[in-house]
């Protein structure tokens, strides 16, 4: 299967303090792959490791190694904002700018030099439609995006991630401010868009990685403790401690 | 329980003594102009020593000078803001204690300073660009923290939003941040206008004259500003042209409480919205 984004004996640190231990993964083209595990595992670093959003953190540095498509990311001639156009990322906040529905989604497409106004029309047209935004919005595309709802805004946030054509969307706990039906329509949405995009979510709900995840990576303390497809890590846990958080002894 | 009451009472009639005392000073300058206030004192000349006419060359004098404060000012608080707050470090800690203090000097300090680096060093003489320069000294203070605070108010998700979509940290800072500080920079720009448009001490020195027949032909021409004119009046003329500073300092005070009204409506409704 083709491989996107390998991950190889990847470390992480906050100053002394080392939150990703040693990590080696795979993660697969046009699959979700979900990061599960209790809060403080490292997922949602190891994640944020992925587009390099972690660099401007105080002290933050990494070992090991993560490649996107066999280039290293870390490397130190890597251009980082031309690679995090190939790499999206929603947050667990939605985080609308405070502009109007279509300056956001035409943002990114924007700063990359595109000026053409027809053709700025069709990047946003398309990916509110992929984000399952576009019948909601298409009558609103000039009303501020702080206006819409919670669920909306997240959507939107997806939809500003896919204008730049993406390969990979990283998410990082994206539902958890969402109410059960938002959280439905994102979820449906993912396993549309895996489709097309290579999908990598964290989230502390297990029931939600069950559902739309092809991949688990269960995470505990910083190490990477168990990953499979989605299927084996549930029915037959090869590790006691992937057992224990799926059945909620720890967590 | 009952200490409580009665704390709360005191606390009350305090902020109504308080207020009326700010409601009666504008009640009385206001009511003490206004009857002055016609077509001829807004459009015309002072005449006969300043006994008859009106304000014009004060009006569009304070007027110039403000816009002149602001090409000045507004850019450099606004960089100095985003600077400070974009790139903190400990030199930046320096400048911003430095800033702080700025605020804290005496306006006719800053008015020997303007007299003696801008109209005498510098050799810009008595002029409306030593005035603005002057007041743009004092305002940039209060535009630059505004800004940084602002700024620093904004959400790190929302800078690691853009970030994540490829923006540079200069696109970050100008297609993000700074619009979404726009209110908050607009406020701290009406709130630094305001105080310019009533500073008397540094134009006095600086760029004012006494009286003008005609209107400034350049920045190296002296002003009439507002409060400088009811300063000379008061100080050169007697009962007979008090009118005219009565008028002025109502027509001074009305223009001024409008802009700080805007400013804090503005300010309001950036709190609405980010809660």
């Amino acid at each position: 299967m083709d491989v996107v984004i390998e991950i190889v004996n990847f470390s992480a640190y906050y100053g002394d303090k080392q939150v990703v231990r040693d990590v080696s993964m795979k993660i697969f083209r046009n699959k979700i792959t979900a990061i599960i595990g209790p809060s403080g595992c490292g997922k949602t670093t190891l994640l944020r490791s992925i587009n390099r959003m972690n660099d401007h953190l105080p002290g933050f540095r990494v070992e090991g190694k993560i490649f996107f498509e066999g280039q290293d990311v870390y490397a130190s001639n890597l251009d980082v904002t031309e690679y995090r156009k190939k790499v999206g990322m929603v947050f667990q906040k939605p985080t609308p700018f405070p502009m109007s529905v279509y300056d956001n989604v035409a943002f990114g497409p924007r700063i990359h030099g595109i000026r053409d106004k027809r053709l700025l029309d069709q990047i946003v047209e398309n990916a509110l439609r992929r984000a399952a935004l576009w019948d909601e919005v298409k009558g609103e595309l000039h009303k501020p995006a702080t206006q819409l709802s919670g669920g909306q805004q997240q959507r939107l946030c997806i939809a500003r991630a896919l204008a730049v054509e993406p390969e990979v969307l990283l998410l990082d706990e994206p539902t958890s401010a969402l109410d059960p039906i938002s959280t439905q329509k994102i979820e449906m949405l993912l396993e549309e868009l895996s489709e097309y995009y290579t999908i990598v979510i964290v989230t502390h709900n297990i029931a939600q990685a069950v559902r739309i995840a092809d991949y688990i990576a269960f995470m505990y303390r910083g190490e990477l403790i168990e990953y499979g497809p989605t299927r084996d890590i549930i029915e037959r846990p090869k590790h006691k401690l992937t057992e224990e958080y799926l059945t909620g002894k720890i967590g | 329980m009952k200490r409580d009451l009665v704390l709360s009472q005191v606390f009350r009639i305090v902020s109504y003594v308080v207020f009326s005392i700010i409601l009666l000073m504008f009640v009385l300058v206001i009511l003490g102009g206004i009857r002055y206030f016609s077509m001829s004192f807004f459009m015309e000349y002072p005449r006969n020593n300043m006994r008859e006419g009106g304000i014009f060359p004060a009006i569009l004098g304070s007027f110039y000078l403000m816009v002149l404060t602001f090409i000045v000012a507004v850019p450099l608080g606004v960089f100095t803001g985003v600077f400070l707050s974009e790139w903190e470090n400990f030199f930046t800690k320096w400048i911003d204690v430095s800033l702080t203090s700025l605020s804290g000097i005496p306006s006719i300090v800053y008015g020997l300073f303007g007299l003696a680096f801008f109209c005498v060093a510098l050799g810009f003489g008595t002029s409306m660009l030593a005035a603005a320069l002057t007041l743009s000294l004092m305002t940039l203070p209060v535009i630059a923290s505004a800004t940084k605070e602002t700024l620093k108010a904004i959400p790190v998700e929302l800078r690691e939003a853009a970030y994540a979509l490829g923006a540079t940290k200069i696109e970050v800072i100008f297609k993000v941040l700074i619009p979404a500080a726009k209110r908050g920079i607009v406020t701290a720009v009406l709130v630094g206008g305001g105080r310019a448009l009533g500073e008397t001490a540094p134009v006095l020195l600086t760029g004012a004259v006494f009286y003008s027949t005609f209107l400034p032909r350049s920045v190296f021409s002296p002003v009439m500003t507002l409060p400088t004119h009811i300063y000379y009046i008061m100080m050169a003329y007697g009962e007979k042209a008090q009118w005219m500073a009565r008028a002025t300092a109502a027509f001074l005070l009305i223009v001024v409480a409008i802009i700080y009204s805007l400013a804090f409506y503005l300010r309001r409704r950036e709190h609405g919205r980010s809660h």
